[in-house]
C-alpha cells in the first residue's frame, strides 16, 4: 500500500482558526487517494528527521504560543532547511508562514526571529487587521483558491521567492503588492484560513500528488 | 443614594412598570436608560449586597443557575441576572427590579461577560468571583485567551479582599500572582498515569517554564491534574473536590463531592464542573450538605443549552454548540447513549453565532463513528460546510441529508428511524428551532 507520512510541526500549540481542518482534509483526500496515512506530531524539545516526512504542516497559533516556538524553532533551523532545500513538500499558514521567513513583528511592535528558510519577512501594522474574505488566483496553474484572512503581518517577498497565488479580492500578504503567500520548491504558504484546504480541496489534491511523486525522487 | 442615583432608579423602575404593563419584559431596557442618567447607578444599587460574580468561556450560566438554586435554600429572595443578559445594562436592570423582604440579608448571584467582568467590579467589591474555565471561543469576537485572562485579572486586582474561587483543573488559572484569597475546585476521581492533552487543545503551555504540559489524568479538553516535569508547576490543593462520578445519562448525572453523593437534573460531564463550582460558592457562603442536596434537587436544565423533550414517540435532545471545547463535550454526551439514534446539525454564522464557522473543523466529530447513527441531516445557513465537516469525519456523502429550512426540521424529527434524535444547533439556530417548536406547541416560551 501506498504510505503518506506527515508531520504536524508544532501540531499542540499551533492549531488557530480551525487549521486543523487542513490537516483533516489532507489526511481524509489521501486515504481517498489508496493512501495509508500517518500524523506525527512534532513539538517543542523534539527533534525534527528531514527524512521522515512526506509532507509537513506548520500552522498558525497565539501570540505567546508562537513567541515559544520562535525560540525552539531555531534549534529545528538546520533540519526544516534542508527538509526544503531536498524537494520536501511544505505547508505553512499564516504563523507558520511567518516563521519560515527571515523575521516577524509583533502587533505590539516586538521583532521576532524566523528561521530565513524562506526570502520574506513581516512587519505589522498599528491598531489594523486584514479581515475578510479574500480570493486569489494561482499565476502557476490558474486556479482560485477562496479563504478568510485574519492577519496584523504585512508580508513582503524577496528574490527567488514567488506568491500562492494573486490577489482578485481581499488584502492578501501585505494591501500593497497583490501578493497573497508564498512559493518555493515545494513549500506552499498562505494566510488563507477558512481552513485553506477545506475551502480548496483542488490544492489539496495537488499537494498530494507532488509530495507523492517526491517519493521516487 | 445621591440625587442623580435617585433619578436614575426611578426612571428604570418606572419604564420597567410601564413595560410590564404593556406585557412586555422590557430586557435590559430599563438598565439602558438609568445608566444614561448615570453611568455609575451600580455603585449605589449594589451597595448593600452581597455580590457572587461568575464568570468564564463556558458554564457561567449554568454555573449560575446552579448556585441560585443552592443559595435560594437559604436566601430565598436573592438575586440573579437571566441569562444573556450579562453586560452591564442587564445587571443594572436585574438590579432595579429587585425586592427582598426586610430582614432577608441582600445577596446577588450574577453571571458575567469575561470582558466587563472589571467595569462591573469598578462599581462593586464582590463576596467571590467565580471563573469557571477559559477556552478559544469565537477568536474573532473575544481575541486570545491571555488577553480575556488579562481583562479578567484587571478586576481581580482592582478588589483584593474578594475570594478568588477556581477551577484548579485550568493551568491559566494558577498562572498570575495576586493577592487575593483563593479557593480551588477540581476533579480527584481517576487513576493517575502520565498523559497529554488532545493535540488540539489550547493553552497547553506551563505558564511557568513554557514547556508542554503533562496530565496525571484529565477530564476534557486541558482540564485536569496537571503537572510539568520541568520546573515542577502543578495543580495547586484543591478545597472542594468531585471524588466520583457514579452516573451519566442523557436526563441526569449523579456524583460525589466530598464524598457526599448529589444527583442533578442536568447531563453532561461539562456541567458536572459547573455543579461542583455552584457547590463551593455553596460552601463558601455557609451553606450546609442537605442544603445543597435540596438545591441541587430543584435546579432545573438551563432554557436554551441543553432540552430534552417529546415530540410524538420521539425523544429529542437539544444541544447549544458555540466553540470546539463545548462541541467535543456535547459530542460525549450523546456518545454516552448506546441506543440507535438520529442526528439533526444546525450551523448558522449569524453575528452571535460567530460569523467564522471554521471552529467547527476543531470539533472532533469522528467521535460520532463510535455511535450507532441511522440518519444524519444537516441545516442552518451553512449546511453545505457543516456536510463537508461530516463527510471528512468519515460519513458518505449521499448519506447526508440536507434541511433546506428550519421549518424542516419538525417534520425531520418526526420522520426520523430511531426513537432518540440528538440535534446540534448553533445560537441563532436553536432560537430559530425554538420558535418553531414552540409555534408547534412542544415547548412552551422564548428566549429573550
Amino acid at each position: 500500500m501506498k504510505e503518506l507520512k506527515i508531520c504536524h510541526l508544532y501540531g499542540d500549540l499551533l492549531n488557530t482558526y480551525g487549521d486543523n481542518g487542513s490537516l483533516l482534509v489532507l489526511q481524509w483526500r489521501a486515504r481517498q487517494k489508496g493512501f495509508n496515512v500517518s500524523t506525527e506530531l512534532v513539538s517543542i524539545d523534539e527533534h525534527f528527521d528531514s527524512d521522515a516526512y512526506d509532507i509537513v504542516f506548520l500552522g498558525g497559533g497565539q501570540d505567546y504560543e508562537q513567541y515559544v516556538i520562535s525560540k525552539d524553532i531555531q534549534n529545528k533551523k538546520d533540519s526544516i532547511t534542508r527538509y526544503i532545500e531536498n524537494g520536501g513538500v511544505f505547508i505553512g499558514i499564516c504563523g507558520g508562514f511567518q516563521l519560515l521567513g527571515h523575521y516577524y513583528t509583533t502587533a505590539s511592535g516586538k521583532k521576532i526571529d524566523g528561521i530565513s528558510a524562506l526570502n520574506h519577512y513581516t512587519l505589522n501594522q498599528v491598531n489594523n487587521r486584514f479581515i475578510g474574505d479574500i480570493t486569489i488566483i494561482d499565476k502557476e496553474t490558474g486556479e482560485k483558491y477562496e479563504g478568510y484572512e485574519n492577519h496584523n503581518g504585512r508580508t513582503f517577498l524577496g528574490e527567488g521567492v514567488g506568491p500562492l497565488g494573486e490577489v482578485e479580492l481581499g488584502f492578501g500578504n501585505n494591501g500593497e503588492d497583490k501578493t497573497e503567500g508564498a512559493r518555493y520548491k515545494n513549500v506552499f504558504c498562505s494566510y488563507l484560513h477558512g481552513p485553506l484546504l477545506v475551502r480548496n480541496v483542488h490544492l489539496a489534491d495537488r499537494i498530494i500528488d507532488i509530495a507523492y511523486s517526491q517519493q521516487s525522487k | 443614594m445621591n440625587f442623580k442615583s435617585f433619578i436614575a432608579a426611578t426612571a428604570g423602575k418606572t419604564a420597567r412598570l410601564s413595560l410590564k404593563l404593556l406585557g412586555r419584559t422590557g430586557g435590559s431596557y430599563p438598565g439602558v436608560l438609568a445608566l444614561k442618567i448615570n453611568p455609575d447607578i451600580l455603585k449605589d444599587l449594589a451597595k448593600d449586597y452581597e455580590v457572587i460574580l461568575i464568570t468564564g468561556t463556558n458554564g457561567k450560566t449554568l454555573t449560575t443557575a446552579l448556585s441560585v438554586s443552592l443559595l435560594k435554600e437559604k436566601y430565598p429572595n436573592l438575586l440573579t441576572n437571566p441569562s444573556g443578559s450579562n453586560m452591564i445594562q442587564g445587571i443594572v436592570s436585574a438590579f432595579l427590579s429587585h425586592k427582598v423582604p426586610k430582614n432577608e440579608k441582600k445577596i446577588a448571584v450574577l453571571e458575567v461577560d469575561e470582558a466587563y467582568l472589571v467595569k462591573i467590579v469598578s462599581y462593586l467589591k464582590p463576596k467571590a468571583i467565580v471563573t469557571t474555565n477559559l477556552f478559544r471561543d469565537q477568536m474573532d469576537r473575544f481575541g486570545e485567551i491571555y488577553t480575556v485572562y488579562n481583562k479578567i485579572l484587571e478586576g481581580i486586582e482592582l478588589s483584593p479582599e474578594t475570594t478568588i474561587i477556581a477551577n484548579g483543573d485550568a493551568p491559566i488559572f494558577n498562572s498570575a500572582n495576586f493577592s487575593n484569597p483563593r479557593v480551588y475546585f477540581g476533579f480527584s476521581n481517576q487513576e493517575e498515569g502520565d498523559m497529554r492533552a488532545h493535540y488540539n487543545t489550547d493553552n497547553v503551555l506551563c505558564p511557568k517554564c513554557e514547556k508542554i504540559l503533562n496530565y496525571k489524568y484529565i477530564s476534557y479538553a486541558n482540564l485536569g491534574k496537571y503537572f510539568c516535569k520541568n520546573c515542577g508547576f502543578e495543580r495547586p490543593q484543591l478545597n472542594y473536590s468531585l471524588t466520583s462520578i457514579d452516573e451519566l445519562s442523557l436526563e441526569s448525572s449523579s456524583f460525589h463531592i466530598d464524598g457526599h453523593p448529589f444527583k442533578i437534573n442536568v447531563a453532561g460531564l461539562y456541567n458536572i464542573y459547573n455543579a461542583l463550582a455552584a457547590y463551593s460558592v455553596g460552601r463558601f457562603m455557609g451553606l450546609s450538605i442537605d442544603e445543597i442536596t435540596s438545591g441541587f434537587s430543584k435546579a432545573q436544565r438551563v432554557f436554551g443549552r441543553q432540552e430534552l423533550i417529546d415530540i410524538d414517540d420521539k425523544k429529542v435532545l437539544i444541544n447549544l454548540i458555540k466553540n470546539p471545547v463545548g462541541l467535543n463535550q456535547v459530542l460525549d454526551l450523546i456518545t454516552i447513549q448506546g441506543d440507535p439514534c438520529s442526528l439533526i446539525v444546525l450551523l448558522n454564522d449569524n453575528y452571535a453565532d460567530g460569523r467564522d464557522v471554521s471552529w467547527i473543523w476543531d470539533g472532533q466529530f469522528e467521535k460520532l463513528g463510535e455511535m450507532d447513527i441511522k440518519s444524519v441531516k444537516v441545516g442552518g445557513i451553512r449546511r453545505k460546510e457543516m456536510k463537508f465537516r461530516l463527510q471528512v469525519a468519515n460519513f458518505n456523502e449521499d448519506e447526508i441529508m440536507t434541511l433546506d429550512e428550519i421549518s424542516d426540521v419538525i417534520p425531520a424529527i418526526k420522520e426520523a428511524p430511531t426513537k432518540y434524535v440528538h440535534i446540534l444547533a448553533t445560537y441563532t439556530a436553536m432560537l430559530q428551532l425554538r420558535k418553531e417548536l414552540s409555534q408547534h406547541g412542544y415547548v412552551k416560551g422564548e428566549i429573550d
